[in-house]
C-alpha cells in the first residue's frame, strides 16, 4: 500500500522540490526556446473574494445549499444569478473548478420553486457532461422536494432516451437536458409536442460556447433562430446563460450566436493557489535532420518524477492511442507492488459510465493516483482538484490549453501544469514562442452563420416547423427571396394574398433529417474498412476527400494506419484495409483561386488605408510598390494530381505517385496577401529560388493563419495566384510542390511560373465561406509579423514542416527569400508610414 | 457579382443529395397562379365550399345506400349497432350503449414524416346513419362519409372547426393504424391551431391490430387493400397507389388543377367504407362467438381478442375450436390461470401430441406437466417422467440445473436418495 497523501505543506514542498528539479531551480526566469524547458510561469495564488446570495434567490434553495457548506456565493456566481433573474442575458468565462453549474442552476431552480410551471432548457456538447449534470441536478432536486413537496423534474431527452420515456420526460420535465443535435431533430419539429416546454420556457443554458464555433457553431446559431420563432409562437422569451472558456471574444461569440445582448462576467472570485506553468521541449538527438526525442518518452519522465513523490497527476494525451501508450508506460513504471495497478487508470468517453464514474470517484478520494487521459476530461466533469497536469502534445489552442491545465489546481496549496511539445508544427511554434501563448490573447471563436448552404438548409426546417409568413425576417439575407428560391424547387408554396400570405411546406421530407450540424452539407466521403468485413470508421467531408482519400493514400485515425484501396467519387466511399508502414501520404492538389468580388482592400498598416471597394478602384488598383492585403468572395477549383510518401520522423521524401480525380469546385470567401511586382523584382535571387520563397511564405503564413484563427489544417486552403483579373496561374496547392523536385511530369505544357505579383490566398475550405476570411484581414499585420518570428526563430537550415515546407517541397533558399519578402514588405511600409 | 438568387440556386443545384418532389410542374408558377381553382375544385371533386372568416374549404359528401355493394358485401350487411365492438378496442372506456355509434376516419397526408410539418390535406369520415343520438329510435340504414379537402392551407382552422363540428362528443373513433398514425396526426394539428382534440376521450378502435390476429397472412403485410380482397371480395381497379398521394396534392396545390386529386378521394372513400365492414364483420364474428370463426387462425384471433376483454370462457372456446399448437398453449396457459388444473394438463398433453410443436412449446409443456403432477396431481412418477424428459431438452446450463433440483426433489419425495445424490 502506499502511503497516504501528504499534509498541506508537505505536499507543497514537494511539488516545489519537483519544479525546481525540472528547472534547474530558476522558477519565473526569462524564456529560453533553444532549452529543454522553454518558459516557466508562476502564476500567484488568490484568495477567495464572496458575496451574499441575492434577496431574489427563493430561501428554501439557499437552506439546501447551506446543507452542502454553501453559505455564500463567489462573487462572479452572485454577479450571474443577479442578471439572470433580472432577465439579462450573460456568459460566464471563468476558469475550470470555480463553480460554475451553481451559476445556472441556482436561478434556475429558484425560479421553478417560485413557480412550478417554469422550465428550462440546457444544452451540453456532450450526452456525458449531461449525464454528469443530471446527477448533481438530481441531487439538489431531492432535497428540495422534503422542503417544498415539489417534484421537481430533471431528464436527459438525447439519442439515447427509450422512446417510451419520451412522453413521460415531456409532461413532467421542469429542465431538459439535451445537446443540439436533439434540439435540432428531435425536439424542434416535434414542437407541439413539447408546447408546455415552450410555452414556459425562461431559461435555456448554453454550456461549454467556446465549442460552438466555425461550423458547429454556424449551424448552432440557426438551430436557436428557429427556436425563438417557435419560443415567440409560444409566447415565451427566455434568458440565455452561457459559459465558456477563455477566448479572446466570449461576449462577441454569444451574441453572434444568440442574436441578443449578452452581459460578460470574467472575474473569478473562486479562490487558487499558487500555479507553476512549464513548457519542455524534448531536446534534438539528430541535427542535421533536426529529430527530437520522442515526446511521449519524455512525458513519461516527467509524470513519473512527480508520481513517485506521491503526487496526483492527470496527463492528456491527443488520441486514444497515445492514452494507451502511456497509461501502460506509467503502469510499467509503477505497477511493481500488488494493489498499485489501479492506482494508475486510463480514461477516455468510449468507457461505459460506471466505468467513468468509478476512476472520476477515485480521483475525487485520493485513491486513483494518475489517470491518463484524452480529452474527455477536459471538460467539466468534476475530479476534485489534482497536484499536476502534464500535457502530451499541445492540445490545439489557446484556449483548451488552459482548459486542460485547471484540472490541476487547489484551492490553497501549489500545483504545476506541464506542457510536453511533439514536433508537429505546431506544437514546436507554441513551445519555441512561449509569449504567443502566455501574453498574447486566445484565440477568437468565429462563425458565419449566415453561410449559404448552412442558412438554407435551416430555413428549410424551419418551414417545416412553422409556416414562414410573407412578412417575417431571418438572418441576414432577405428570407422571403430565399423562400422564393426555395419555392421554384418546390419545397414550399405560397399561400394567402400579398400581405397576409405564408409559405406553406409542400415536402414529404423531413428536412431535419439531412442536415448535420457538424458539416456544411450531407455530402460526405465514408471510410470503410475492410480488414474484416466492411466497417465505417469515418467519414470527411465533400472537400476533403480527394486529398486524403484518394488511392494509396495512408488514413491515419486514433493511431492506426489504414491504406486506401479504392476510392469510389461518386459513391462518396473508400474503401481501406489496415497497413503496417512507416511512411504517410501527402497529396499534391493543383488549386486555382478566381477572384470573384473583392469586399475590401488595403495596404495592410492598422486601419489606415483599408477600404471597401467600389468599381472605379478595381481598374486604378493601389499604386506599387505597397503589398495589399484583401478578403472577399472566389470560386476555388482544385484537383488532386499526385501524391507523395514521407518517412515519418524523418520526413524525408520516399516515393511518389499520380492520380486522376474529379475537378472540384466550390465558391467561398478568402484573405489575400498580394506581394507588389516592385519587391519581388528587387529580390536578389534566381527566378526558381523566388518561386520558392514565395511558396515557402505561403506554406509559413497557413501555419500561422490556423493558430490564429482557432482552427483545424483541413478548415483552411492555401494557394497561390496572380493579380490579373479573374485568372489565376494553376500554381500550387496544399501540399505545394515545385516541379523539378517531385519528378512528376506537369499535365500542363509549360511547367508552373512565378506571376510578376503573385497573390497568395488562404481561403476558407468551406463552400460559402465559415467567417475566417474577414477576421484573418482584420489580423493581417499579426499575421505577417508571427510568420516572420516561425520562419525566423526556426533552428532547422533549409527549411521544416514547421516552417516554411519540408526540404524536397522547395529548395534550400525558400527560407531566406521568404523572409526577405516579408522584409521588403515591411520595409516598404514603413516607407509609407514615413511619408503619411 | 452574382446576386442571392444566382448564389441559392447554385446551392440548391441537382449535386445536392435531398431531392426535391418528383413530380415538379414544368413552368414554375411563383405566387401567381393561372388557373382559378375555386368553382374548378368542388366540381371535378363533387363538392361544396364552405367558408369561414374568409377562408374557403372544400367539404365532399357521400351517402351508401343499404344496397350498395362492396365486393361481396352490402351496407345492409353491416349495419350497427355492434354489441361487440368493445371487445376490438384496446384501453378506454365507454358506457355500453355508445358502442353503437362508431366514427370511421382516415387521413391522406402530405407525409409520412410526423413533425409540425406533415399536415393532414384530407379528412375523411365516416359513419352509419341516422347518427344523432336523437335520432336513436330509426335504425341506422345507409353509410355515408364526409371528405375535408384542404384547398387553401390557410384554411386549415376553419377545415379543423368543422371537423371538430362533426366529431364533438362522438364516443368512439375507428382507424386502421390509427394509433401510431392518424390520431397522433390530427391531435397535432388541433393543437398547431391551439384548439381541443375531438377524438382526445373517445373510445379508440385500431383495426390493424384485431385484423392482424385475425386474419394475417404468413409473410404478407396486413394492408387493408388485402383484406378487401380476401374478405369483401372487392378489387381495386385504377387505384392511386399510396406513395404518389403527396405529390399529387402539391401538383394541385402548385397549379390548381384538382383532376389528379379525384383518384385520390376516391382512394380515401374506399379505404373508410373497407375499414366499416371490415370492423362490422370482426363485431358480428365476436357477437356470433366462437363457433362463427371461420377458420382456425380466426378462431385464434378471437380466442386473444376475449381473453384481452375478459371473456375468458368464450376464449377458451376458441382456443379449443382453433386446434392449432398456438392455440393449444394459450388454453392451457389460461386454464391453469383460472386454476382449472386438470384441463391444463390435459391441453398441455394435447400440445405435445401435435405435430410440428415447436421446440419451446414442448419445453413449456414438459415444464408445466412435471409441475403439476408433482403439486397436484401427486403423481410423482408421472412427474419424474416428465421432468427427465425435460432435460434432455433444456439449452442453457441454468435451465438444465433448475431442472435437475427439480428431479432431486421429486426423487427425495420418492424416498430415492442416492438416485438424487448421483446427479450431482
Amino acid at each position: 500500500m502506499l502511503p497516504a497523501r501528504r499534509t498541506d505543506s508537505a505536499h507543497d514542498q514537494t511539488l516545489q522540490s519537483v519544479v525546481d528539479r525540472l528547472t534547474g531551480g530558476l522558477s519565473d526566469r526569462p524564456d529560453s526556446p533553444d532549452g529543454w524547458v522553454t518558459a516557466v510561469r508562476r502564476m500567484a495564488p488568490r484568495a477567495a473574494e464572496y458575496a451574499p446570495f441575492p434577496d431574489a434567490i427563493d430561501p428554501r434553495l439557499r437552506q439546501v445549499l447551506g446543507t452542502r457548506g454553501i453559505e455564500q456565493l463567489y462573487t462572479h456566481q452572485a454577479a450571474v444569478v443577479e442578471h439572470t433573474l433580472a432577465g439579462r442575458n450573460v456568459v460566464i468565462t471563468t476558469p475550470t473548478a470555480s463553480g460554475k453549474t451553481l451559476c445556472y442552476n441556482a436561478p434556475v431552480l429558484s425560479e421553478i420553486l417560485k413557480d412550478p410551471s417554469a422550465r428550462a432548457l440546457y444544452l451540453f456538447p456532450t450526452k456525458a457532461l449531461a449525464q454528469d449534470q443530471l446527477a448533481e441536478l438530481h441531487e439538489l432536486a431531492d432535497r428540495l422536494s422534503h422542503l417544498s413537496e415539489l417534484e421537481i423534474g430533471v431528464f436527459t431527452y438525447d439519442g439515447d432516451t427509450p422512446q417510451d420515456a419520451r412522453r413521460a420526460i415531456r409532461g413532467r420535465a421542469h429542465v431538459v437536458l439535451s445537446n443540439a443535435d436533439m434540439l435540432h431533430s428531435g425536439i424542434l419539429p416535434h414542437h407541439p409536442r413539447w408546447a408546455k416546454l415552450f410555452e414556459n420556457l425562461r431559461y435555456v443554458v448554453i454550456d461549454e460556447l467556446h465549442a460552438y464555433r466555425g461550423v458547429f457553431g454556424s449551424h448552432l446559431t440557426n438551430v436557436l433562430r428557429r427556436m425563438r420563432r417557435i419560443c415567440q409562437h409560444y409566447g415565451s422569451n427566455p434568458t440565455f446563460i452561457c459559459s465558456s472558456a477563455t477566448i479572446a471574444n466570449p461576449k462577441e461569440l454569444a451574441e453572434a450566436i444568440v442574436e441578443q445582448p449578452f452581459e460578460l462576467v470574467s472575474e473569478s472570485g473562486a479562490p487558487r493557489g499558487e500555479k507553476f506553468f512549464l513548457f519542455v521541449n524534448p531536446p534534438v538527438v539528430n541535427q542535421q535532420l533536426g529529430i527530437r526525442r520522442s515526446y511521449l518518452a519524455e512525458t513519461r519522465r516527467i509524470a513519473g518524477e512527480f508520481l513517485k513523490r506521491q503526487l496526483q497527476l492527470i496527463v492528456f494525451a491527443q488520441s486514444r492511442l497515445t492514452t494507451e501508450i502511456l497509461t501502460t508506460y506509467l503502469k510499467d513504471d509503477f505497477g511493481g507492488q500488488p494493489g498499485m495497478q489501479e492506482l494508475i487508470r486510463g480514461y477516455r468517453g468510449g468507457y461505459l459510465p460506471q466505468r467513468r464514474r468509478e476512476i472520476e470517484k477515485g480521483l475525487r478520494d485520493g485513491t486513483v493516483r494518475a489517470v491518463v487521459s484524452t480529452n474527455a476530461l477536459e471538460l467539466g466533469i468534476d475530479i476534485g482538484a489534482l497536484d499536476v497536469c502534464v500535457m502530451a502534445g499541445y492540445p490545439g489552442t489557446i484556449a483548451a490549453t488552459w482548459q486542460r491545465a485547471g484540472r490541476a489546481g487547489r484551492r490553497s496549496g501549489r500545483s504545476a501544469a506541464v506542457l510536453v511539445a511533439s514536433s508537429a508544427p505546431l506544437d514546436q511554434f507554441v513551445v519555441r514562442n512561449p509569449s504567443y501563448f502566455f501574453d498574447a490573447p486566445p484565440e477568437h471563436a468565429l462563425i458565419n452563420p449566415d453561410n449559404l448552404h448552412i442558412l438554407v438548409d435551416h430555413v428549410k426546417c424551419a418551414a417545416f416547423e412553422l409556416p414562414f409568413t410573407t412578412m417575417e425576417q431571418y438572418g441576414k439575407h432577405d428570407v422571403q427571396e430565399v423562400l422564393g428560391i426555395l419555392e421554384e424547387s418546390g419545397f414550399v408554396h405560397r399561400a394567402g394574398d400579398d400581405g397576409d400570405g405564408t409559405w406553406q411546406w409542400t415536402n414529404e421530407s423531413y428536412p431535419a433529417d439531412a442536415v448535420s450540424l457538424r458539416s456544411i452539407s450531407s455530402d460526405n466521403f465514408v471510410v470503410i474498412d475492410t480488414s474484416n468485413g466492411a466497417d465505417v470508421i469515418g467519414e470527411t467531408s465533400f472537400t476533403s476527400g480527394p486529398p486524403t482519400l484518394h488511392e494509396k493514400a495512408i488514413y491515419i485515425i486514433e493511431g492506426t494506419l489504414y491504406q486506401v484501396e479504392k476510392l469510389d467519387f461518386d459513391g462518396r466511399k473508400a474503401y481501406v484495409r489496415q497497413i503496417d508502414c512507416d511512411y504517410y501520404t501527402d497529396a499534391i492538389t493543383y488549386t486555382k483561386v478566381t477572384v470573384l468580388d473583392t469586399f475590401a482592400q488595403g495596404s495592410g498598416i492598422g486601419d489606415q488605408g483599408s477600404r471597401a471597394i467600389d468599381s472605379a478602384d478595381l481598374r486604378s488598383p493601389l499604386p506599387d510598390p505597397y503589398a495589399r492585403r484583401s478578403h472577399g468572395e472566389v470560386h476555388v477549383s482544385s484537383r488532386v494530381v499526385g501524391f507523395k510518401k514521407i518517412k515519418f520522423y524523418t520526413n524525408e521524401n520516399v516515393g511518389s505517385g499520380e492520380l486522376d480525380l474529379p475537378e472540384q469546385q466550390m465558391h467561398t470567401t478568402a484573405y489575400w496577401l498580394t506581394v507588389p511586382k516592385a519587391v519581388m523584382a528587387a529580390l536578389p535571387f534566381a527566378s526558381d529560388d523566388r518561386r520558392d520563397g514565395v511558396v515557402g511564405l505561403s506554406f509559413a503564413m497557413r501555419q500561422v493563419a490556423q493558430l490564429l484563427l482557432m482552427c483545424d489544417r483541413q478548415d483552411i486552403g492555401i494557394s497561390i495566384g496572380s493579380s490579373e483579373m479573374g485568372s489565376g496561374v494553376i500554381f500550387g496547392g496544399q501540399s505545394l510542390d515545385s516541379d523539378k523536385h517531385s519528378g512528376l511530369s506537369s499535365k500542363n505544357d509549360s511547367r508552373p511560373h512565378l506571376p510578376d505579383e503573385p497573390r497568395i490566398f488562404v481561403y476558407d475550405n468551406y463552400p460559402g465561406g465559415i467567417g475566417f476570411s474577414e477576421p484573418l484581414y482584420g489580423m493581417h499585420d499579426n499575421l505577417l509579423a508571427r510568420t516572420r518570428e516561425l520562419i525566423a526563430g526556426c533552428e532547422c537550415q533549409h527549411g521544416c514542416p514547421t516552417c516554411v515546407g519540408p526540404v524536397g517541397n522547395t529548395g534550400p533558399l525558400a527560407k531566406m527569400v521568404a523572409l526577405r519578402i516579408l522584409d521588403l514588405i515591411a520595409g516598404a511600409h514603413s516607407a509609407l508610414q514615413v511619408s503619411a | 457579382m452574382s446576386s442571392l438568387a444566382d448564389r441559392l440556386r447554385g446551392v440548391l443545384a441537382p449535386g445536392s443529395r435531398e431531392r426535391s418532389n418528383p413530380e415538379l410542374p414544368s413552368t414554375s408558377l411563383g405566387a401567381s397562379r393561372i388557373l382559378d381553382p375555386g368553382n374548378d375544385a368542388a366540381e371535378i371533386l363533387g363538392g361544396e365550399w364552405r367558408e369561414t372568416r374568409g377562408r374557403r374549404f372544400l367539404i365532399v359528401d357521400r351517402k351508401y345506400s343499404p344496397g350498395y355493394r362492396h365486393g361481396q358485401v352490402t351496407v345492409a350487411d353491416c349495419l350497427p349497432p355492434w354489441p361487440r365492438l368493445e371487445v376490438l378496442a384496446s384501453g378506454g372506456s365507454c358506457g355500453p350503449g355508445m358502442w353503437g355509434k362508431p366514427l370511421f376516419l382516415d387521413l391522406e397526408t402530405t407525409g409520412l414524416a410526423g413533425g409540425a410539418g406533415t399536415y393532414a390535406f384530407l379528412v375523411g369520415c365516416g359513419w352509419f346513419e341516422p347518427f344523432a343520438a336523437s335520432d336513436s329510435t330509426r335504425q341506422p340504414a345507409c353509410f355515408r362519409t364526409r371528405q375535408f379537402f384542404l384547398s387553401d392551407f390557410a384554411a386549415e382552422r376553419a377545415l379543423l372547426e368543422s371537423v371538430a363540428e362533426l366529431a364533438g362528443g362522438i364516443d368512439c373513433v375507428v382507424t386502421y393504424n390509427g394509433k401510431t398514425f392518424d390520431l397522433p396526426l390530427i391531435d397535432t394539428r388541433f393543437a398547431l391551431q391551439r384548439m381541443a382534440a375531438p377524438f382526445a376521450d373517445a373510445a379508440h378502435v385500431d383495426m390493424l391490430h384485431p385484423a392482424r390476429r385475425m386474419w394475417r397472412e404468413e409473410d404478407v403485410e396486413c394492408r387493408l387493400t388485402r383484406l378487401e380482397q380476401t374478405l369483401c371480395g372487392y378489387e381495386r381497379e385504377g387505384d392511386v397507389p399510396g406513395f404518389e398521394i403527396p405529390s399529387r396534392y402539391f401538383r394541385y396545390v402548385r397549379s390548381g388543377d384538382a383532376r389528379p386529386l379525384a383518384a385520390v378521394l376516391e382512394h380515401n372513400r374506399l379505404d373508410i367504407v373497407s375499414l366499416a365492414m371490415l370492423t362490422a364483420r370482426a363485431s358480428r364474428l365476436l357477437a356470433n362467438g366462437p363457433s362463427a370463426a371461420t377458420t382456425p387462425r380466426e378462431a385464434f384471433g378471437m380466442g386473444r381478442l376475449y381473453e384481452r376483454a375478459g371473456m375468458l370462457d368464450e376464449a377458451l372456446a376458441c382456443f379449443q375450436r382453433a386446434r392449432t399448437v398456438d392455440a393449444f398453449r394459450a388454453a392451457a396457459v389460461l386454464l391453469r390461470r383460472l386454476r382449472r388444473y386438470g384441463e391444463a394438463a390435459a391441453a398441455w398433453r394435447e400440445l405435445l401430441g401435435t405435430r410440428d410443436c415447436p421446440a419451446g412449446y414442448v419445453r413449456e409443456a414438459m415444464e408445466a406437466l412435471a409441475v403439476h403432477h408433482e403439486h397436484r396431481a401427486r403423481d410423482l412418477e408421472a412427474a419424474r417422467r416428465f421432468a427427465l424428459q425435460s432435460l434432455r431438452l433444456q439449452a442453457t446450463a441454468a435451465r438444465q440445473d433448475a431442472v435437475k433440483y427439480r428431479l432431486a426433489r421429486i426423487d427425495r419425495k420418492l424416498g430415492m436418495i442416492e438416485r438424487a445424490a448421483a446427479l450431482f
